[in-house]
């Protein structure tokens, strides 16, 4: 007779993991940054107090409404430097930037709608367009995995080692994505944009994550001049870069769930193992044998055509 | 073969609706936006003259001083001295930030300083963005049995409505319940709260972040002076996972319903799975799980359209 423990449901236990992974994660954050503010902070108020000691005219107030100013304005996209006309962020290129931004859910935020119409053409523009994008970077997915499945299929007929050309194939294929969509763009950042290293792979990640902080944007800044191909090729590379990370994933999924059936499989033979002993030892005609191949009766449920 | 050649026909079609969408979209933005900057930028140069003629500041140690001001602001340093001293980083803020990194939202209204927290960031999300999307997608599964499968199987039997007609209704009544809860009414308790914002500020608001974009041109409990503050943040936190899991569960609600109408498959999009299989959970809680398999969520890993950007199916 096989005891029935008690069963806690896998998404419970699921979630509070996760629970304790963000607390966590919280915590790290905590330690690791609360230093580096405070210092920050007091190297600015300093600034701060040397202006005012050098220019004996100025106002505390006046100069701390000035600067607030400064900041809302630099927020919308008006930045001062000189006398230098600048061309703002609303320009053609980088307002398809920012649309691309909305619809691949990067969101950036370096530049944003500021008036109710901006905000609502948003909305509305992200309502369709996220699903759109979802879709276009799954079929281009696909499309990147059926030229791998292909090459792979094709080289396996010629060295007849099946297996073996499709596990060399997908190494390779995992590596030139690597190259071309994480290694030479943290290389082409450093080089334009003269970040480190670090913070060109740092800003990479964030953004095929579609996380995209803002902190660091590419072609944002103004001191810099980009060559007229650049806001172009960094767009093809995100939406590559996005599908080529989608493929990446369901490719993970898939091997998990071939190890799950893997793992099951085996857990089954054990469990009819163990019952055929037990049947031996103990004749209980009513012992049921669950066979996990039959699927539930529910006529109620629908069925996808 | 046919079928390939009109898949590939398919992809074509799309990718070049997909950038006719992205260019129509960019031109609407920059005729709404760019006046509004211009007249910014005008008045800006306005106030900057008076302030320099007013005072003796001479030009570039103001501007030494202003790009010091906006580099401090990025980091969340406020110029205000007697601003209440909203520090990004006590243990609800970056509770709030490690939770808008893993659901990939980024406001970045706070992003990490130091080299530490950058790189932390990065092996912090490799982990926890996939593991957000396992447990968005198995409690979503578990979701749907109560709120999709149960309303059209009570439907289909009380009503006697066929299948289709049940997803519909069933669609329907969840993205009303859906909006109205996770959009309309938070809209309205965050325009009440947050002082500068208005109600279509806070619903634009809602919509941004749970659609995971994050442009972070809003972001709650940033204001000075804001009280109960970590629990406004850890509740902000709350309402975006379980925000989330609606957006999911609607969806996949509408994808199941598109199924039975027959557009996946006059799109090429991928179908949705067949939820009467039994599959073992990928993680097995305990061992005798084959004999119980009602107490056991059916965790189904063949992908399914999300809002997210993992949706090939096999």
């Amino acid at each position: 007779m096989v005891s029935l423990k008690f069963q806690i449901p896998t998404t419970v236990v699921l979630s509070l993991i996760y629970v304790v992974y963000v607390l966590a994660g919280g915590a790290i954050f905590w330690y690791l940054e609360g230093n580096q503010l405070e210092e920050n902070s007091r190297i600015f108020d300093r600034k701060k107090v040397e202006l005012l000691e050098q220019f004996s005219c100025i106002e505390q107030h006046a100069l701390e409404n000035f600067a607030q100013e400064i900041i809302w304005a630099y927020k919308s996209g008006v930045v001062f430097r000189g006398n230098r006309t600048l061309h703002g962020f609303w320009q053609f290129s980088t307002s398809a930037v920012f649309s691309a931004t909305v619809v691949t859910t990067i969101g950036y935020g370096d530049i944003s709608p500021t008036t109710t119409s901006g905000q609502l053409f948003c909305v509305l523009f992200a309502l369709f367009g996220i699903p759109l994008n979802v879709v276009v970077l799954n079929r281009f997915g696909k499309f990147m995995l059926s030229i791998e499945q292909r090459t792979s299929a094709y080289i396996g007929q010629k060295i007849n080692r099946r297996k073996t050309a499709r596990v060399a194939i997908a190494g390779i294929s995992f590596l030139i994505g690597m190259t071309m969509f994480i290694f030479i763009p943290t290389y082409a950042f450093h080089t334009f944009e003269n970040w480190n290293y670090h913070e060109a792979f740092y800003f990479t990640f964030i953004t095929l994550a579609t996380i995209g902080f803002g902190d660091y944007v590419a072609g944002n800044n103004p001191d810099i001049i980009y060559p007229f191909w650049y806001s172009q090729v960094v767009a093809v590379w995100i939406f590559f870069g996005l599908a080529w990370l989608s493929l990446v994933i369901n490719l993970c999924i898939e091997m998990l769930e071939k190890l799950s059936t893997y793992l099951k499989q085996r857990q089954l033979d054990s469990l009819e193992n163990k019952t055929i002993e037990e049947t031996v030892e103990e004749p209980d005609p009513a012992e049921p044998r669950e066979e996990t191949s039959a699927s539930k009766e529910d006529p109620t449920a629908p069925t996808c055509s | 073969m046919s079928s390939n050649c009109r898949s590939g026909i398919m992809v074509s079609i799309f990718f070049v609706f997909y950038l006719t969408y992205l260019f129509l979209g960019a031109l609407i933005f920059s005729s709404i936006e760019r006046p509004e900057e211009i007249r910014l930028k005008d008045e800006l140069r306005v106030l900057k003259t008076n302030f320099l003629n007013r005072s003796c500041v001479n030009s570039s140690s103001l501007e030494t001083f202003l790009e010091h001001v906006l580099t401090a602001n990025k980091y969340g340093v406020s110029i205000l001295k007697n601003a209440s001293v909203n520090t990004n980083w006590d243990f609800a803020s970056s509770l709030f930030f490690a939770s808008t990194l893993i659901t990939t939202v980024g406001y970045g209204h706070t992003t990490p300083l130091s080299d530490g927290g950058k790189a932390f960031s990065i092996v912090f999300a490799l982990l926890g963005v996939p593991f957000t999307m396992l447990v968005l997608t198995a409690s979503v599964q578990r979701l749907m049995h109560l709120f999709t499968y149960w309303p059209m199987g009570v439907c289909q039997m009380k009503a006697g409505w066929s299948s289709r007609t049940a997803s519909k209704v069933q669609f329907v009544l969840l993205l009303g319940v859906v909006v109205v809860c996770f959009f309309v009414v938070p809209a309205a308790i965050f325009s009440a709260i947050e002082q500068t914002w208005t109600f279509l500020d806070s619903f634009y608001f809602c919509f941004i972040s749970l659609c995971t974009i994050g442009l972070g041109d809003y972001v709650p409990g940033e204001q000075s002076g804001q009280t109960l503050r970590p629990l406004y943040k850890i509740t902000v936190m709350v309402y975006l996972f379980v925000g989330l899991m609606a957006m999911l569960l609607v969806l996949r609600s509408f994808h199941k319903a598109a199924d039975l109408h027959g557009l996946t498959s006059l799109f090429h999009l991928p179908k949705c799975e067949e939820e009467e299989e039994d599959q073992e959970p990928i993680i097995d809680s305990l061992e005798s799980s084959e004999l119980d398999r009602e107490a056991l969520p059916h965790k189904q890993l063949t992908a399914e359209p999300q809002t997210s950007y993992n949706s090939i199916n096999r």
